[in-house]
């Protein structure tokens, strides 16, 4: 039989679940070209060149035509700063998290050391906690702890410990790991050790059996892992909102607040620009996977 | 060039010429903002220690101009992080040990704040703009003396109507638990504004804490809640400019920009009174930068800068010089959509809509929520249990 | 030192896992343990928390008060057991449906050429690199009374609708069934339970999908080979072989649908028109709104017990799945 063979029922239901998946990306990227200001109904495209005219809501005329909420996007400074924050936090955690993750995989997949259950109990309090509680706690955690450390070493003014940066990537690393650890652990199961005692057999110590044996065949799984990890920090909102401090505005809280006061098709015109961003990256990956092949 | 090259090149192209797109243009030359606006000296000015100002504010309040002229007359950083409730910002500053210098809490949470330590008092003798101010929004109940906010915008909440969708305009709060509007309203997801308004209507205290008065009121809102089709916070407006609502119960900003939209939208003032609410700038108790924070608060109110609030946020605006500066004044200034005008013109629209400009007698029937203490988690449960048996 | 570290099994689990952990208990357990806490204590005026020991929060979840208005020693308010049963509720449709979509397109991926399977694979993740708020906002300008939905529909069926009638009605009318509608009228889906579950379905898709194309792809062909050869048509293979096989797939999507949409509120409180209370709503609205914050921990830790309870009969009974993303 064809290992290729789909009925055409699974090939009907499966375009018919990529429309379902890809029906809004559309609809927002249409709306980031809508005429109106007020965002609710499409009231059809911009299409005369020149300085900004308006009839009442819509916008009749701009320097930029039917793309004027991509040049009003292109002038918004907030965002460009947020998208830096948020590409920081995201690759920064990603790392970190992939690392201390693995780690971790190992760990309890393969040995047996005192604490191990309660280890292993604590990964799924990530998953299972509400992020509203974990914001809240973490925020009130880092709060006593800076009050305590700012008394103890009396930093005073700009000098004192406070939230920002820093806090927030704390965050991502801690909701993070639970999730990279479970995905590795998964690739770890069933792995073949035979692999590493010929390695070690012929000289190799425990470092080099593992960067030239072991890692490149957890790579996918740690890959995956990463991805995750990636993903999850990219768009939390809650959490972020809590441990963040004055100057370290993430994108998906910019445009949260943004999109409960004013749903002006500038967000749409961001959300264009980053899953465009998106393609493009994505795109410009297989590329790179596709020549190593 | 191999076909597979050119397409990574292409690729890389597009996403740099995208991550580009995202800083945009900077600001023209000395003290002009990026719009073009040159900004005025300030009056009083001082000479800053601090390099940076942390403020924490509603999502799009304060105008870029007004903001970027403050940067660039004193030359300093102006950090903003942004909330969408009071409730928000109450959690985080209540949490936890926060660097921010500014806040702006609205008028029911000021008390809540002051008890629990979170604001410092306001040195009078550093804030000459405290004259700029129309005496009718200072020294009110909720901080009497002024002793630790300073206002910044006004409004209401009341009755928004789409007189093209109903045929019987609403009068009163009490006429919207008539069966004609079932189905049609969208309300604030305001548990004390709308349990405030039911006992209103009702003839009872808006602010009670005494649980028959609540039950009451609960007993007349669990006719009124399967009526409403949605409650929104956030952005009202859309509802009503999409149809997907007829009438119901808003804020002055949210009735004006929807009038702007749909002609037809017109704001009524209850016979028993709207709502009145005030958005106020406070310090935190901690706040690292005082020398900004007194720097601000003073160049921002001055009438030549804060009249930009009548253009970009139609809001009851309580700074009797920024009024009188903007009245009748030839200076040509852009609109909000960008099209040339003049501030007179501005100020104009501002006063002649009922809606930002409110009426003197809305404002005496009106009435302003009030911390209610212990009673707050009771008022929640009516609210829960009201909205959860659906 | 280091000698005896390389002996030392126990000591080099322990030393790989520590830094996990200081994460684990510095930022999520000491929290924890901090909700606990406070779940037990009591609210003053302001929202602060006085530590005590009472278990109201919890009596006041369960719906059991001595403090009646009907002036009874003891009644039963079931609004909480409502908001929970509404969540779990939603939560098992929402999984239901999400695991009907999502089979097909996991399947579809795993029997497709090796080449092409990365492609799809990236673009079922690529809305999930979109903002999810966003995405919701999305939905609400394809489901509102003038949007994009009732747009297409209504473009079909308004010339459709008055001859289908005309022709149909009066031999229905004769039999005594429902007439076609005449003309067009708007679907009401937003600000509906209705919207909710879509939003809720589209948001955890990705999630089921993936973990179900892993357990596929694992599936050796020459099982089917093997069934083919014992006479087994399509659809009984599918019965016999391929559906066992991929449960770790849906096991492990299960859970990771289940348990979020048990915590989601920004789905309801969008698409719901803020009417449909879940259990992420209640405990989001009482640190914020409501700022009873010993209250919200109640709700917290039961909604995490729950979880967990309804996560362990689960695995319990279909195993654990490993695939929770492709590896």
């Amino acid at each position: 039989m064809n290992p290729y063979r789909r009925s055409w029922f699974v090939r009907i239901a499966t375009v018919l679940v990529f429309i379902f998946l890809y029906a809004p990306i559309l609809v927002l990227m249409l709306y980031s070209l809508n005429a109106s200001r007020a965002n609710v109904l499409f009231a059809g495209v911009i299409t005369r060149f020149g300085p900004v005219q308006t009839e009442g809501a819509l916008i009749v005329q701009s320097p930029c035509g039917p793309f004027h909420w991509f040049c009003e996007l292109a002038k918004n400074r907030e965002v460009g700063n947020a998208a830096k924050n948020t590409l920081i936090i995201a690759v920064t955690a990603t790392v970190i998290s992939t690392v201390i993750g693995t780690m971790a995989a190992l760990a309890l997949q393969r040995y047996e050391f005192r604490f191990k259950p309660f280890a292993q109990l604590s990964l799924y309090i990530p998953i299972i906690i509400p992020e509203i509680v974990m914001g809240i706690g973490i925020l009130v955690l880092f709060s006593q702890l800076f009050t305590f450390l700012n008394g103890a070493f009396h930093l005073r003014g700009d000098s004192q410990l406070s939230l920002g940066l820093f806090t927030v990537i704390l965050s991502h690393i801690a909701f993070c790991i639970p999730f990279v650890t479970l995905v590795v652990m998964a690739r770890l199961q069933g792995f073949d050790k035979s692999y590493e005692e010929a390695a070690m057999d012929l000289g190799a110590n425990e470092l080099t059996t593992f960067r030239r044996i072991t890692l490149p065949i957890i790579m996918p799984g740690v890959l995956s892992g990463a991805l995750l990890a990636f993903t999850l920090s990219l768009d939390d909102f809650v959490i972020t909102f809590f441990t963040n401090g004055p100057g370290s505005t993430t994108l998906p809280i910019y445009v949260y607040g943004l999109l409960r006061r004013i749903i002006t098709p500038q967000v749409n015109a961001l959300s264009t620009v980053w899953i465009l961003v998106v393609l493009t990256a994505v795109f410009m990956i297989q590329r790179l996977q596709n020549r190593n092949v | 060039m191999k076909k597979s090259n050119i397409w990574t090149l292409l690729a890389a192209l597009v996403l740099a010429s995208l991550l580009l797109a995202a800083c945009g243009p900077s600001g023209g030359g000395e003290n002009v903002t990026s719009s073009g606006f040159v900004c005025p000296e300030p009056e009083n000015k001082v000479a800053l220690t601090a390099q940076e100002l942390n403020l924490f504010v509603w999502t799009e309040y304060i105008p870029p101009d007004m903001q970027e002229c403050f940067e660039l007359v004193y030359g300093i950083t102006v950090n903003r992080d942004e909330y969408s409730s009071n409730e928000e910002m109450y959690a985080k500053l209540s949490s936890g040990s926060t660097t921010y210098d500014l806040v702006q809490p609205t008028d029911y949470i000021v008390q809540p704040m002051i008890r629990l330590g979170l604001l410092q008092k306001l040195d009078k003798a550093r804030l000459p703009a405290l004259e700029n101010f129309d005496p009718n929004y200072l020294d009110l109940a909720f901080d009497p003396g002024n002793e630790y906010t300073l206002p910044y915008e006004a409004g209401t909440d009341a009755i928004v109507v789409n007189t093209d969708a109903v045929e019987n305009v609403p009068a009163k709060w009490d006429d919207l638990w008539k069966d004609e509007y079932a189905g049609r309203m969208v309300f604030l997801d305001d548990s004390r504004a709308v349990i405030g308004v039911t006992l209103q209507s009702l003839g009872l205290d808006p602010n009670t804490q005494n649980p028959d008065d609540l039950a009451a009121a609960k007993e007349k809102l669990s006719t009124l809640i399967p009526n409403i089709k949605l409650f929104d916070s956030d952005s009202p407006k859309s509802a009503l400019i999409a149809g997907d609502v007829d009438l119901g119960m808003t804020w002055t900003g949210e009735a004006f920009l929807a009038q702007q939209e749909v002609a037809s939208i017109q704001y009524v003032y209850p016979e028993e009174g709207a709502v009145l609410w005030q958005d106020n700038w406070a310090i935190p108790a901690g706040a690292p930068h005082l020398d900004a924070v007194y720097a601000w608060l003073n160049y921002t109110n001055q009438g030549n800068i804060f009249w930009m609030m009548l253009r970009d946020f139609p809001y009851t605006n309580p700074n009797q010089a920024a009024l009188e500066y903007a009245k009748g004044n030839d200076m040509k200034a852009n609109d909000v959509n960008g099209n040339p005008t003049t501030l007179g013109a501005i100020y104009d629209a501002y006063f002649n809509s009922p809606v930002t400009n409110t009426p003197a007698d809305a404002i005496a029937k009106g009435f302003r929520i009030e911390d209610v203490g212990d009673a707050l988690p009771l008022y929640d449960q009516i609210w829960t249990e009201l909205k959860g048996g659906q | 030192m280091l000698k005896r570290l390389r002996e030392n099994k126990s000591a080099q689990g322990a030393l790989l896992v520590s830094p996990t952990m200081m994460f684990m208990v510095g930022l999520l357990i000491i929290p924890l343990v901090l909700t606990l806490v406070i779940s037990f204590g009591r609210r003053d005026p302001d929202g602060q928390v006085i530590y005590d020991f009472t278990l109201d929060n919890y009596r006041r979840l369960t719906g059991f008060t001595t403090d009646c208005a009907s002036g009874a020693a003891f009644c039963f308010n079931d609004l909480y057991l409502q908001i929970l049963w509404r969540s779990l509720s939603l939560a098992f449709r929402s999984t239901l449906v999400v695991i009907l979509l999502a089979y097909p397109l996991a399947y579809y991926i795993a029997r497709a050429q090796p080449r092409r399977r990365n492609t799809l694979l990236f673009l079922v993740l690529i809305p999930l690199w979109t903002n999810f708020v966003i995405r919701i906002y999305a939905w609400i300008m394809i489901l509102r009374t003038q949007g994009v939905l009732n747009g297409l529909v209504g473009a079909i069926l308004t010339p459709v609708l008055p001859l289908l009638s005309g022709a149909l009605n009066p031999l229905l009318a004769s039999m005594h069934l429902p007439l076609v509608a005449t003309t067009f009228t708007p679907l009401e889906i937003l600000y509906t339970p209705t919207a909710v579950l879509i939003g809720m379905v589209y948001e955890f898709l990705p999630f089921m999908i993936l973990p179900i194309f892993t357990s596929l792809e694992k599936i050796d062909s020459s099982l089917y080979e093997a069934a083919a050869d014992l006479g087994a048509n399509a659809f009984r293979t599918f019965l016999r072989v391929t559906l066992p096989l991929s449960m770790p797939g849906v096991v492990a999507g299960t859970i990771l649908v289940f348990i979020p949409v048990m915590g989601t509120f920004v789905v309801s409180d969008i698409l719901g028109g803020k009417q449909y209370i879940l259990i992420g709503n209640l405990i989001q609205r009482q640190f914020l709104d409501a700022r009873d914050p010993t209250f919200g921990s109640a709700a917290s830790l039961i909604l995490m017990v729950l979880t967990l309870v309804v996560t362990f009969f689960y695995t319990r009974r279909f195993g654990f799945g490993e695939e929770i993303v492709p590896a």
